[in-house]
């Protein structure tokens, strides 16, 4: 390993001891109640000690995120596509788009809900709401960005407008792309838990408020500290994504 | 039977009619090119060569399919290339678009770039593909077919992207400005590379260009074009002997030549201060 990768591994686990070692300090020495802010190592004991009855919340939480953000991915990039290749279209449904980027989401779920009932439905929408408004915005941006003598190139072949959606237009907006695809992961698990937190007993979300409603701090921060842990996974699962598919360097 | 023949070599292959451009953007009309007049005969290297912003690369452009004229008509082999809608392949096939900037695509290793036009135009088999190599291998890139465009150096890039405008076996070629971007000895060097291509492969070649040694080098006629509006200002024929070479520079009749040029290219700038 080079030294920036030495760098680039151990700087953030220190920095997680810092942080989880500190708190256990301070928690420990001021004599901090258990139900204002439990010791990290007793948060810790929690996840294990109650996996099997966090375990279908995680999953619960997990497929919600995963199926809303599955769905939501590709009607961002279609609908960009269908925005930025014909006027009618941008005008009609911009304001639209801008819109549910705006508008705070909590705001909306309890409507939702009046519709569709508590179930996995509901929360999936939201999650698709959610992000699918950030992946729309930014691949706007790449197609919008494509270089003209890229577009006279195709053109100067007679290639169709698919052919060259999918040889120039699509690779050239790739990177912004997935700059709101990340982001999507973001909103996606965001969006899923506040879905949770307003109603239905299923998922981290309502785990979270169900465990402080009962001043079980402790157990509250286990499950937010699971809904982190599927945070991240989710961040790396797009790194991922992106490093297979972006091979190339500008 | 010798009058038929003579009349048949002197069809221009090429033939613009008082061609005019006009941009409308949201306040004003520009005039980008007005009443412009040329005809290339097959296998000529003609240069344009005028100012920035004389509608020489719009010229070019109109030819290719990528913009159509307001007025006048353009003519290919003597049919009628402008009409509405999108240029059919097989017209656009006779010709090879070479960029100011190399333009390769960076997901396309550089072998795969320079095979582009043979997808885009639907052109497969054994003979296209070899035809591929044997071009890469023309500008010495055969080692760096499987390379990406960011891995190989400028003039390299350029190479590839000339050869990418030559795969599907154009009889044509436009160069905007082809080497503009390049150090003077890489340009100088890619200018010889290609008066030798033009010399084996009798293409004929329209070079846009703001360098008035390089149009003097490269063609047997030069059109010198003047701005606002952009228009064909005067036509000079080179009769320096072939094969040309850097050599030449320095001779009496290069320098004659040269001078002539500025002067008409100087003019125009006094005229335009005026």
């Amino acid at each position: 390993m080079t030294k920036k990768r030495i760098e680039s591994f151990f700087a953030p686990i220190l920095m997680f001891l810092l942080i989880f070692t500190g708190w256990e300090i301070i928690v420990r020495t001021l004599k901090i109640p258990k139900w204002l802010l439990p010791m990290p190592s007793e948060i810790f004991k929690s996840m294990v000690v109650n996996f099997p009855a966090f375990w279908p919340h995680i999953l619960m939480t997990i497929e919600t995120v995963l199926l809303g953000f599955i769905i939501a991915v590709p009607i961002g990039i279609l609908l960009a596509s269908l925005i930025t290749s014909f006027k009618v279209v941008n005008a009609a449904l911009s304001p639209y788009v801008t819109f549910l980027v705006m508008v705070p989401l909590i705001s909306l779920v309890p409507l939702l809900m009046l519709f569709m009932g508590y179930g996995m439905n509901v929360r999936v929408v939201t999650v698709i709401i959610q992000s699918f408004a950030v992946v729309n915005m930014n691949a706007c941006t790449g197609f919008n960005n494509v270089p003209i003598l890229r577009q006279e190139l195709m053109q100067s072949l007679g290639a169709s407008r698919l052919e060259s959606y999918r040889r120039v237009i699509l690779p050239t907006a790739a990177s912004d792309i997935f700059t709101g695809v990340r982001l999507a992961g973001i909103f996606a698990t965001t969006g899923c838990i506040s879905a949770e937190y307003v109603g239905g007993n299923m998922g981290l979300g309502s785990q979270i408020i169900k465990y402080s409603q009962f001043l079980k701090t402790t157990e509250s921060f286990a499950c937010i500290f699971y809904v982190t842990i599927v945070g991240l996974m989710m961040y790396w699962l797009i790194s991922f994504a992106q490093k297979k598919i972006i091979s190339w360097k500008i | 039977m010798e009058e038929l023949g003579k009349k048949t070599l002197q069809e221009p292959r090429i033939k613009f009619e008082n061609v005019s451009k006009i941009f409308e953007t949201r306040s004003q009309e520009i005039v980008a090119v007005k009443d412009y007049s040329m005809e290339v005969l097959t296998g000529e290297f003609v240069s344009i060569i005028g100012p920035s912003g004389c509608g020489k690369s719009t010229l070019i452009r109109m030819l290719d399919g990528i913009i159509k004229p307001t007025e006048g008509n353009i003519y290919l082999d003597g049919n009628q290339v402008n009409e509405e809608g999108k240029m059919p392949k097989e017209t656009l096939r006779k010709m090879g678009f070479i960029f100011q900037q190399p333009n390769l695509l960076p997901w396309y290793t550089v072998r795969e770039n320079v095979a582009l036009p043979l997808r885009v135009f639907g052109l497969s088999g054994e003979t296209w593909e070899k035809r591929v190599d044997e071009l890469l291998e023309l500008v010495g890139l055969s080692k760096s077919g499987q390379l990406f465009p960011y891995e190989i150096s400028g003039g390299m890039l350029q190479r590839a992207g000339v050869v990418r405008a030559m795969v599907h076996d154009p009889e044509i070629l436009l160069m905007d400005e082809p080497f503009g971007a390049l150090d003077e000895l890489t340009r100088e060097q890619l200018n010889m590379e290609l008066l030798e291509i033009w010399k084996e492969t009798k293409k004929t070649i329209i070079f846009i260009t703001h360098n008035v040694e390089e149009a003097v080098l490269l063609s047997s006629r030069i059109y010198v074009m003047g701005t606002q509006p952009g228009r064909l200002v005067s036509t000079v024929n080179i009769d320096l002997p072939r094969p040309r070479s850097l050599k030449m520079i320095t001779q009496p009749e290069f320098i004659g030549y040269k001078q002539k040029l500025t002067k008409l290219i100087g003019d125009l700038d006094l005229s335009k201060i005026k």
